[in-house]
């Protein structure tokens, strides 16, 4: 069984579909990243997953549940990081912590060592007296996410949990929910940030206008979307007839930024390189670097991104 | 713990601050205190029912009135404070439901507005001490319109929340209700004497019916007005509630 379920989940705002029949498999114990451009659905998404709002048309089944009908038993068992800032402004980091644990009914004891831990765990021991109000807003950003840690539960959504940290924050903490799911956690995990998404997630959906347009494993997103590849060849002497030499051949920029590059992106770059190769072999031109450039997310992303909006207009 | 005590004792915690204690305790003294002492010059005494209390007794009797107003707005803020930082919806994605949301609110309000009620009847005790009446009859008055009062101007304080999204237009708003409720009620002078538009004035404003139901509880001077008043609060508090309860429900996240 799957730990959420959706089947043509719909959310619409007069004729804006925001949420347009969305299916979601996503399974236990792992970090399901969901990625798209701005306005694209994934806030929405959370807020219905996360019973915020109710859907238009579709079911879905968070932890087993019917989110729909049983709201509030699901929510007894998700965490939330919303997208938006959310604090106490009077109360001090650690008074926040341990206020929010009594909101969940942590036991006394329990939320005093979980508010050390997670002081610790965040690096908020030094601010721990602060006021929210007083704090900048990475340090409001990390109290936020620390927070959630503060109770137990089965699901967590974190909606762009990384705004407004620094790259150690931000790694610290995506180290943190690593750990965290090795205990078992689920994690439902929106970014912009397409480093971190490789970096964390299980499997990575695309969302585009409301709609699933791409699902599966970073590496097989790669292997499906990811078949242009991009080769850079680095000459130390600035060869300017080179673009002579090099007629016929397709998918190729050159620029002479110290020394001449040779830059190819193509589906068939292999097959451009080794007639470049020939080339240069021929005319006794030596190659200082040659190096290949892995794809990354970030690329399939906006490819896949570009498809779709190039298919709905 | 039950989820609606949870949030009433977060409710709490995040009001009763430094500053809100100042503002619910410093602010009515300055009038008993200053004003009350002040303004015997001019007023020297005012009849009330069959007696004549002096102007420090009538303004402390007038200002438990004017603090369970001031409480209930000040803690009906909670909400707007809610949205503005996050914790509206933040609360709304845990274990609580909208409903726990709003009764969090009215026990907070309501416990709140004792707790000024009791500061200031405290304080102003030593004044109008000597004209106490206090019986078996009048002594309920006081707690009715400490919670029907808290609940009334805590959900004017909510409605006003939940239709606002500017913190400009929000504290305009506030502002304007709150000088008019304090200004134009019987709190800091009597109805009788003033010009007749005032005078009907005072009776568009709840918290003249608020004080005067604080009056009778405190000098022991029930009788059929006060009833009515007691009606109209009434009345009005559980619309004012409704209203507030629906907007809040509706409330779009």
């Amino acid at each position: 069984m799957s730990c959420i379920e959706t089947k043509l989940l719909s959310k619409s705002y007069g004729v804006i579909n925001a949420v347009d029949g969305i299916d979601l498999s996503v399974n236990y114990g792992k970090i399901f990243g969901f990625l798209g451009p701005n306005g694209a659905g994934k806030t929405t998404t959370i807020k219905l997953l996360t019973t915020l709002i109710p859907p238009t048309a579709g079911s879905m089944k968070i932890l087993g549940m019917d989110a729909i009908r049983s709201p509030l038993e699901v929510r007894k068992k998700i965490g939330v990081v919303l997208q938006q800032p959310s604090y106490e402004p009077t109360l001090s980091v650690e008074k926040s912590l341990e206020k929010y644990g009594m909101m969940w009914n942590v036991e006394r004891k329990m939320r005093q060592d979980r508010v050390e831990e997670l002081l610790s765990a965040f690096d908020l021991g030094e601010i721990r007296n602060i006021k929210n109000d007083e704090l900048s807003i990475g340090q409001r950003r990390r109290v936020q996410v620390a927070r959630e840690f503060m109770h137990d539960m089965n699901l967590l959504f974190l909606d762009e949990p990384t705004v407004g940290l620094d790259p150690s924050a931000r790694r610290g903490l995506l180290d943190f929910i690593k750990l965290k799911v090795k205990d078992g956690l689920t994690v439902f995990f929106t970014t912009h940030l397409l480093n971190e998404a490789e970096y964390i997630c299980d499997e990575v959906a695309i969302i585009n206008k409301g709609k699933i347009i791409a699902i599966d494993t970073p590496d097989e997103l790669k292997n499906k979307f990811g078949r242009e590849k991009t080769i850079k060849i680095h000459l130390d002497s600035i060869r300017r007839d080179l673009s002579n030499l090099l007629i016929g051949i397709k998918d190729y920029e050159l620029d002479f930024n110290s020394g001449t590059n040779i830059t190819i992106r193509s589906n068939d770059s292999e097959e451009v390189l080794l007639k470049i190769l020939q080339i240069l072999t021929a005319n006794n031109i030596a190659i200082e670097d040659l190096s290949a450039i892995p794809t990354s997310l970030e690329e399939i992303f906006l490819s896949v991104v570009n498809k779709s909006n190039a298919s709905s207009n | 713990m039950h989820p609606v005590i949870r949030l009433v004792n977060r409710n709490l915690t995040i009001s009763l601050n430094k500053g809100f204690m100042i503002w619910q305790v410093i602010f009515p003294l300055i009038y008993i205190f200053v004003g009350g002492f002040a303004y015997t010059a001019l007023i020297d005494s005012v009849s009330y029912g069959n007696k004549s209390l002096d102007y420090p007794a009538y303004i402390a009797s007038g200002m438990i009135g004017f603090n369970i107003m001031n409480s209930a707005l000040v803690s009906g803020i909670i909400i707007w404070n809610d949205r503005r930082h996050g914790m509206f919806e933040q609360i709304l994605v845990g274990p609580f439901t909208r409903t726990h949301y709003i009764l969090s609110n009215v026990y907070t309000i309501g416990i709140i507005g004792l707790i000024s009620a009791t500061l200031i009847t405290a304080v102003g005790y030593p004044l109008f001490f000597e004209s106490i009446e206090f019986n078996l009859l009048t002594m309920p008055l006081l707690v009715f319109a400490s919670v029907v009062g808290s609940i009334l101007f805590g959900s004017i304080a909510s409605i006003i929340s939940t239709r606002l999204k500017s913190s400009e237009g929000f504290n305009v708003v506030i502002n304007t209700v709150f000088l008019f409720f304090a200004f134009v009620s019987t709190a800091f002078y009597p109805a009788e004497g003033s010009p007749l538009p005032l005078s009907i004035a005072f009776y568009f404003n709840p918290l003249t019916y608020l004080v005067d139901v604080v009056r009778a509880g405190i000098f022991g001077n029930f009788d059929t007005f006060v009833a009515i008043e007691m009606l109209v609060l009434a009345t009005l508090a559980i619309t004012l509630f409704s209203i507030a309860t629906k907007l809040l429900a509706k409330l779009e996240l």
